[in-house]
């Protein structure tokens, strides 16, 4: 399994079973207001509950905005990930 | 039984929703496990004089300032006898291990040439230091009233997200100066590797631009908000513990107490957020919430100390002096488990500013503070008010003997003896406050941490109190403001505060 693809099922994971959502909802374009009905609301949740999954700090508030799509969020969390690497 | 909105708890964050919301016409009623209104913002007495818990003094009440905009918008002003600390007001601060004692004035200007004074070699640190401050609160709109609220509210990160021991070690080498600059975190409870530059930038800000006591303290806000509250109609009910929040087609429908079932729309609860979960189905919440909840971490708690001192003389005159006793560098608020009463201490005279207290003879309280952890009270923490064990007497008697040694040591020259009335420990806030662990100011606001706020995911759920928004007086008032905004309106009924400038 490639990195991305290990992040792609931990996120899914952490979607499903924090958030309950629905895991065949959870393709990588849905998007996670109109298909997946989350808001602005739970953006506090979706960091806190990713940065416990993934051990690292998340804190580029723009860079969260700006994700709309399960696919935004697997590729964020990446980057962070390279980040933190070097 | 039916009404517009339930607040579970009546400190100053659900006084002031219930007021705020009367005043739109809602009906309220607030639901109060303890026989007297008013949390940690109540006075008890011993031996007639009065004791204040969690009201020493505060900033905010200069004109135009937003706790002085609120209460003039809630009409509680007039039951205030608010007063001013004078200018030779100040935190005497003493740092431990250090010949140095630096006066904190109430005033930017004041600090800022006494900083100069005691450091005069860092006169750049200083000035950068009281420029960060100001610049950080001028973007933040509870000081800075012509802001719009939303943006500050919904920002996930909010601002000068660094921490303040970072901050302060480019600002200066001196460890003395950084002790000094760290020492309002007495008044939030964050260590300074925690907290961010924002967060002490609030209560630093707001001390820094003015104290305020008031005569009766606490007390006497709690009796000005339940006399308006009165008249608006709100009922509150003491004696009265709400054991279930109803939820019925996926939102509120109400409150079981008691002794009733009150139906209502909408629901606040102002306790401790980890406490939400034992009153309400935690299924209508998503796990990761729960756990958000459940896993909050609590500021340190306390070890107070309620005495008097004796000797009629010493009270001729009003003080406008609290004593601080501080650790030098980061360590401000760490405890030694070894030498818990070597710990940085805070001594302060409110009824000797209190015109009340000084014409009814009553003037001569002490309170005696110390950073106290948790884990000290290990062996006592299954017991309750009113059953603990002999041992944990014991226990507080000996810390209480420690702590006023020290204190007599410190400042008994110029306080007199002191003779012990009362004594609080962590179980005691506990107990008494509904934090977990006795946490002083609740839920811990420091870095990495993010507070709930007031909106939930439930329909008709709202939370409010100091650990939703800001520590302190000034924040769970404000916290209750912003409540009742998000119910109401939030920059609708920012403008309409707003206008009482």
């Amino acid at each position: 399994m490639t990195y991305e693809e290990t992040i792609r099922q931990k996120v899914i994971e952490v979607l499903v079973d924090e958030f309950e959502l629905d895991q065949e909802l959870l393709q990588p374009e849905a998007t996670l207001y109109d298909d997946l009905g989350l808001d602005s609301l739970d953006a506090v949740d979706m960091v806190v509950a990713l940065e416990k999954a993934f051990g690292m700090k998340m804190n580029d508030e723009e860079k969260i905005r700006a994700v709309k799509t399960v696919d935004d969020l697997i590729r964020l969390i990446v980057s962070i990930g390279e980040q933190h690497a070097n | 039984m039916n009404t517009d909105v339930v607040i579970i708890g009546s400190g100053i964050s659900g006084l002031t929703a219930a007021a705020l919301l009367a005043q739109k016409g809602k009906r309220v009623i607030i639901l109060e496990k303890k026989s007297r209104p008013g949390g940690a913002l109540k006075r008890f007495k011993r031996q007639g004089i009065p004791f204040d818990v969690g009201f020493h003094y505060t900033g905010g009440l200069g004109k135009g300032e937003i706790l002085r905009v609120l209460w003039e918008h809630l009409n509680i002003l007039p039951g205030l006898s608010i007063q001013p600390f004078p200018p030779h007001g100040n935190d005497q601060v003493s740092i431990k291990d250090s010949d140095k004692t630096v006066r904190c004035f109430f005033s930017y200007e004041l600090l800022q040439k006494e900083l100069q004074r005691v450091f005069p070699h860092e006169k750049h640190g200083i000035n950068e230091y009281m420029d960060t401050i100001r610049s950080i609160c001028s973007t933040i709109p509870f000081f800075n009233l012509d802001l719009p609220l939303t943006p500050f509210l919904r920002n996930l990160f909010g601002p000068a997200n660094t921490n303040l021991a970072d901050a302060l070690k480019t600002l200066t080498k001196d460890q003395e100066l950084q002790t000094i600059l760290n020492t309002p975190a007495f008044l939030h409870g964050v260590p300074p590797e925690n907290v961010s530059l924002a967060t002490h930038a609030i209560v630093a800000h707001s001390y820094y631009s003015g104290a305020y006591a008031l005569d009766g303290g606490g007390q006497a806000i709690v009796d000005a908000f339940v006399s308006e509250l009165n008249k608006a109609g709100v009922h509150i009910k003491t004696s009265c513990a709400a054991q279930e929040i109803m939820v019925h087609n996926s939102r509120v429908s109400g409150v079981r107490s008691s002794n009733e079932e009150i139906h209502a729309a909408d629901v606040i609860f102002t306790g401790h957020p980890t406490h939400l979960l034992d009153i309400i189905n935690g299924q209508v919440f998503r796990p990761v919430y729960c756990n958000r909840l459940r896993e909050l971490k609590n500021t340190g708690s306390m070890f107070i100390v309620f005495g008097a001192v004796d000797d009629p003389d010493s009270l001729q005159e009003t003080t406008w002096v609290n004593y601080y006793s501080v650790q030098k560098g980061m360590g401000l608020l760490a405890v030694h488990p070894e030498s818990p009463e070597n710990s940085s201490m805070m001594l302060t005279t409110p009824g000797r500013r209190d015109s009340d207290a000084i014409s009814t003879n009553s003037a001569r309280g002490v309170i005696l503070m110390r950073p106290a952890d948790w884990c000290e009270t290990a062996d006592f923490q299954k017991s309750e008010t009113g059953k603990r064990p002999a041992a944990y007497e014991d226990w507080k008697s000996d810390q209480t003997e420690k702590l006023l040694g020290q204190a007599h040591k410190l400042w008994g020259g110029t306080i007199g003896e002191i003779k012990p009335l009362a004594a609080g420990s962590p179980l005691t806030l506990r107990d008494e406050l509904g934090n977990p662990q006795g946490g002083v100011y609740g839920v811990k606001h420091s870095l990495g941490q993010f507070i709930t706020g007031a909106r939930t995911r439930l329909p008709g759920l709202w939370l409010s109190g100091q650990g939703t928004l800001m520590t302190g007086i000034m924040g769970a008032s404000l916290s209750g403001f912003v409540t009742a905004g998000e119910m109401l309106g939030l920059e609708e009924l920012w403008d309409e505060v707003r206008q009482c400038r």
